[in-house]
C-alpha cells in the first residue's frame, strides 16, 4: 500500500505527497497532462520540443540547471503520447529550490528566437540519432501509421517528420505553452524525505499564485474499429528480418487492460515463458520474440514482435506465432502458470517500491490516466483475473481483421 | 509579493552514511560480505568470480561460458531454471566484464530457500549441452551483427584498439568469425577452471535474513567445488602511434566521435581531482562541452566525457554523435575546451556549482541498499576500501581552481589525445 496524501490548490493544481524516510532525498515531479496526442497533426513533435525548451530558463531564473546544481539536485524529463513529465531529485535540506524552479517554469518561460533555434537543431539531431541512424529506427512510425488511421497515436513523440520541428514558430510555441502548461492541467508529486505539512505550505507559497488557465482540450478523434487485415512490407539494411503484429486493445482504465497485460506475460515474460521456450529455444524460429502492450492511456496496441532466425520465412514465422495465439484462445492457462505470472507481478511491485523516484513517476502516470489512487488497486485487479478471462480476451483480440502486420525484411 | 528571482537559501547537504559490510568466511574459505540495509524484504546475492575477458585464451570464452550457466545443469534443464526463477518472481543475471564473471540473484527473502538449491546446482554442475550452445551462439552472433551496424559501436571498438593495442584484453576485438571458431569444449574448460569457490567472493545486500549466512554456508561452503586459484596472465598496453583514425560506414547519417587518452588508475593520488575536472569538462548536463556544443551550437543531441577505471588502466573518453557536416567543428571545439581548462582557472562560482552537484551525486551513490552495494563493489573490485570514498569527499570539499588548473596542464595535453571518427 502506497500511503500518499492528496490536496488541491485553489488554482486547480493537484498535490500528491508520499513520505519515505529511508532516503535523505526528495523527488519533485510535475506532470503536465499534455502529450503528443494533443498536438496539431501538422505540428507534430511539439510536446517533446517543448520538453527541451523548458530547460532554457524562465522570466525570473536565467539558468535552470545552474540553480538546481547549486542545490545538489539533478533533473530530467520525458514525453509520451499521453503526458509530459518533469522530475528532479534533491537533498531534502534544499527542497525549496525545487519548488522555486518548477513554479517559475509553470509561471512563464523566457522564450526567444535564438533559444528556439538551438533547441530545434538539437531535436533534429536527436531525430537523426534515434530514428534515421539506427537499425530498425523507423519501425515505430511505420507500425503506428499502419495501425491508426485517425487517432493521434499514429505519430511518435519525436514527431512525424523533421519539417514539423524545423518550421515551428515562436508564436506557435508560446501558444502551446499557455494552452497546456497550467496548474489546472498538472499534478505536483513529492516523494521521499518530506514533511507533508511543510510541502503543502511550500506548494501554496510558490504555486498558489499561478493563474488557472482554464485549459480546454479538444476531444480526440477515436479510432474506428478495424475491419480488415492490414499488411506492409519494407526492406532495409539490417542484419535480421523482423516481423511485427499489432492488435488494437482496450484503454488503460478497463479491467480488460489488465487481462491483456497478463496475456502478454504468459506469452513472453521471462525465460520460462511460452514464446521464449517454444519458438526461440525449441523450434529455433526466432532469435528474439516478445509480446507486450504499448501502454498507452487511450486504446493502444498489443504487439508481438520478433527477429527471425536466418533462413526462416515470414510465413513460417507468422504461422508459428498465430499457433500460440490460437492456443491462448482455445485452452485455459493452467493454475500453476497463472500463479507464476501473478507471483512475478507481486515481486516486481515490492522491488519497485524500493525507489522513491519510481513511486513519484508511477503516481504521475496514474494521475494522468485519471486518478493516482489506482496505484493501490493494481494488485487486486491482477489477482482477480482468471484463466477464463484470459481465454475470452484472447478470442476477442487475436482476430486477423484486428491485426496490422509489418514485415521488415533484411536486404541481402 | 515575494521576489521570484531570488533562490531560496541553500544549505550544504549532509554527508551520506557509508555502510561497511560485515565480512565473514564460509567453511571452505569463500569470503562473503553482508551489507544489511533497506526496508523491503529483498536480498541481492552476487557471486563474483575472477573470470573476465582478462582470463580468456580465446575471444568469447569468458562471456559465453558465463551465459551458458543458465542453460542447464545436472538437476535442472535451462527451462526449469527459468521456470523456478519466474515462479518465485526472482531475477538471475549473468554479467561479464574485463576482470569478473558475475552471477546475481535478486529475490524476496521468503523465496531464497527455494532458489539457492537451483543456484548451487548451476554454479557447481552446469552441463553446457551442445544444442543449447548452438542456440546461444546463433543468438549472440545476430546481436553482434546488429550492434556492428551502429556507428557508435564501430567507433568505440576502434578507440579501444587504438588505446590498448590489438592484443590487449581491454581492446574490443571480437570478429564475426570468432562465433564460428568457438567450441563448446572451450567454454566448458573455462567454466571448470574459473567458476570454482577458490576463485569466488560473494556480496549479499538487502534487508537480509538472520539465517542467511547459515544458508549460504550450507549451499556454497563445502569443499566440493574448490578448484585452484588461477594465475593472471600479463599484458602490455601498446597504444597506436598515429593519433587520428577513421572508420568508414557507408550511408551513415551521423558520425560517431571518440576523443581520449590513457589516464591514472583509481589508486593514484590525482584520481579524485581528475573526477572533478572531468565533470567540469563533460561530466554533467551543464558541463563545458554540453554548454558549448549542444546548448550554444546545436551540433548534437548530447556530448559527454568520462574517466573509466579498469583494474590495470584508466582512460578518459569524450563521446558524441553528430551530423557529419558538424564533425570537424565539434572536434575543434572539444580541443578548444581542453585548452581553456589548461589556460584559465575555473571560476569560484563554477567550482561551487560542480561541488554541490557532485555532493548530490555522492549522496545518491549511497542512497538505498543496492546503491550502497554498487559503491562497495566500486572499491572492493579494485582491492580498495571505504577510505577511498572518504578521500574523494575530502578532495571534493577542498579542491581549488589552482589545483584543477595544474591537473589540466598535466593531463589535458593536446598531443596525447587520440581521435576516432566513424561515419560516411
Amino acid at each position: 500500500m502506497i500511503k500518499f496524501q492528496r490536496y488541491q490548490l485553489e488554482n486547480g493544481l493537484q498535490l500528491l505527497i508520499y513520505p519515505d524516510y529511508s532516503t535523505p532525498m526528495v523527488a519533485l515531479d510535475v506532470c503536465y497532462h499534455v502529450g503528443a496526442k494533443n498536438e496539431n497533426p501538422n505540428r507534430t513533435g511539439f510536446a517533446h520540443l517543448f520538453e527541451h525548451l523548458m530547460f532554457g530558463g524562465t522570466k525570473n531564473i536565467p539558468n535552470y540547471d545552474d540553480a538546481l546544481q547549486h542545490a545538489g539536485g539533478e533533473n530530467n524529463a520525458y514525453t509520451t503520447n499521453d503526458l509530459t513529465n518533469y522530475y528532479l531529485t534533491i537533498p531534502n535540506e534544499n527542497l525549496e529550490t525545487g519548488f522555486w524552479l518548477e513554479s517559475n517554469r509553470m509561471l512563464e518561460l523566457d522564450f526567444s528566437e535564438e533559444k528556439l533555434n538551438v533547441q530545434k537543431n538539437v531535436v533534429i539531431e536527436e531525430f537523426k540519432q534515434r530514428n534515421l541512424n539506427q537499425p530498425y529506427g523507423d519501425v515505430w512510425p511505420l507500425l503506428r501509421e499502419l495501425a491508426y488511421q485517425v487517432h493521434p497515436y499514429q505519430w511518435q513523440t519525436i514527431g512525424k517528420e523533421i519539417g514539423h520541428i524545423a518550421d515551428a514558430s515562436l508564436e506557435e510555441v508560446k501558444d502551446f505553452f499557455f494552452r497546456f502548461y497550467a496548474p489546472d492541467n498538472a499534478a505536483l508529486i513529492l516523494s521521499g524525505h518530506v514533511d507533508p505539512d511543510a510541502c503543502l505550505h511550500l506548494a501554496e507559497k510558490w504555486f498558489g499564485s499561478i493563474p488557472n488557465r482554464k485549459v480546454n482540450k479538444a476531444v480526440l478523434p477515436q479510432e474506428p474499429t478495424q475491419t480488415a487485415f492490414r499488411e506492409k512490407t519494407v526492406e532495409r539494411d539490417v542484419p535480421d528480418t523482423a516481423l511485427y503484429l499489432a492488435f488494437h486493445m482496450p484503454d488503460r482504465r478497463q479491467y480488460e487492460y489488465y487481462v491483456c497485460d497478463l496475456i502478454s506475460d504468459v506469452l513472453s515474460n521471462g525465460n520460462s515463458s511460452r514464446l521464449y521456450q517454444r519458438l526461440i529455444k525449441e523450434q529455433k524460429l526466432f532469435v528474439e520474440l516478445d509480446a507486450y502492450l504499448s501502454g498507452d492511456h487511450d486504446p493502444g496496441l498489443f504487439i508481438v514482435s520478433g527477429k527471425l532466425t536466418e533462413g526462416v520465412s515470414i510465413d513460417t514465422a507468422k504461422s508459428a506465432i498465430w499457433k500460440e495465439l490460437k492456443i491462448m484462445q482455445n485452452e485455459l492457462v493452467s493454475t500453476v502458470e497463472l500463479e507464476k505470472i501473478k507471483n512475478k507481478l507481486e515481486a516486481n511491485l515490492v522491488y519497485s517500491q524500493m525507489s522513491y523516484l519510481n513511486i513519484a513517476q508511477e503516481l504521475a502516470n496514474f494521475e494522468n490516466i485519471d486518478r493516482a489512487e489506482r496505484i493501490n488497486e493494481q494488485v487486486d485487479l491482477y489477482r482477480s483475473v482468471t484463466s477464463a478471462d484470459l481465454m475470452r480476451l484472447a478470442q476477442q483480440l487475436f482476430q486477423e481483421t484486428n491485426c496490422s502486420q509489418l514485415n521488415y525484411l533484411a536486404r541481402k | 509579493m515575494m521576489d521570484r528571482t531570488i533562490q531560496p537559501t541553500i544549505t550544504e547537504a549532509a554527508k551520506p552514511v557509508i555502510l561497511v559490510p560485515e565480512a565473514i568466511q564460509l567453511d571452505n574459505g569463500l569470503p562473503v560480505h553482508i551489507l544489511n540495509a533497506g526496508t523491503q524484504e529483498v536480498t541481492r546475492l552476487d557471486f563474483i568470480f575472477d573470470a573476465g575477458l582478462w582470463h580468456e585464451s580465446n575471444p568469447l570464452q569468458s562471456a559465453l561460458s558465463n551465459a551458458m550457466m543458465q542453460e542447464g545443469s545436472e538437476r535442472y534443464s535451462g527451462a526449469q531454471i527459468a521456470e523456478n526463477m519466474d515462479f518465485r518472481g526472482a531475477y538471475i543475471q549473468f554479467v561479464v566484464d574485463h576482470h569478473f564473471g558475475t552471477i546475481s540473484l535478486i529475490s524476496l527473502n521468503k523465496h531464497l530457500p527455494h532458489l539457492l538449491p537451483v543456484v548451487e546446482d548451476l554454479l557447481k554442475h552446469s552441463s553446457f549441452e551442445e544444442h543449447e550452445f548452438e542456440t546461444l551462439i546463433n543468438r549472440r552472433k545476430q546481436r553482434f551483427l546488429l550492434e556492428n551496424k551502429k556507428v557508435k559501436v564501430l567507433c568505440q571498438k576502434k578507440f579501444s584498439e587504438v588505446l590498448f593495442g590489438n592484443h590487449h584484453p581491454y581492446s574490443q576485438k571480437v570478429r564475426k568469425e570468432d562465433f564460428n571458431a568457438i567450441r563448446r569444449d572451450d567454454l566448458y574448460d573455462f567454466y571448470t577452471k574459473f567458476y570454482r569457490s577458490g576463485n569466488c567472493r560473494m556480496l549479499a545486500t538487502g534487508n537480509t535474513d538472520a539465517q542467511l549466512a547459515e544458508m549460504l554456508n550450507q549451499h556454497f561452503g563445502g569443499d566440493d567445488w574448490q578448484g585452484e586459484k588461477m594465475v593472471l596472465p600479463e599484458f602490455t598496453i601498446q597504444s597506436a602511434d598515429k593519433k587520428m583514425h577513421q572508420v568508414k560506414k557507408k550511408d551513415a547519417i551521423q558520425s560517431a566521435i571518440r576523443i581520449g587518452r590513457l589516464m591514472v588508475k583509481k589508486d593514484h593520488s590525482d584520481f579524485h581531482g581528475l573526477q572533478v575536472l572531468n565533470t567540469i569538462l563533460g561530466g554533467y548536463f551543464s558541463s563545458r562541452l554540453m554548454a558549448n556544443i549542444r546548448e550554444e551550437k546545436g551540433y548534437t543531441y548530447g556530448i559527454g566525457s568520462s574517466i573509466l577505471s579498469l583494474n590495470e588502466a584508466g582512460y578518459l573518453v569524450i563521446a558524441t554523435e553528430t551530423d557529419q557536416a558538424y564533425a570537424n567543428d565539434t572536434i575543434t571545439e572539444v580541443f578548444a575546451e581542453l585548452k581553456r581548462l589548461r589556460n584559465e582557472p575555473v571560476s569560484e562560482q563554477e567550482l561551487k556549482r560542480v561541488r554541490q552537484y557532485l555532493l548530490g551525486e555522492f549522496i545518491r551513490d549511497f542512497d538505498g541498499p543496492f546503491a550502497q552495494a554498487q559503491s562497495f563493489r566500486s572499491v572492493a573490485d579494485f582491492g580498495l576500501d571505504h577510505h577511498f570514498h572518504e578521500q574523494y569527499y575530502q578532495t571534493l570539499m577542498s579542491i581549488t581552481p589552482e589545483k584543477l588548473l595544474n591537473l589540466a596542464r598535466q593531463y589535458f595535453i593536446e598531443s596525447e589525445f587520440y581521435i576516432v571518427v566513424a561515419g560516411a
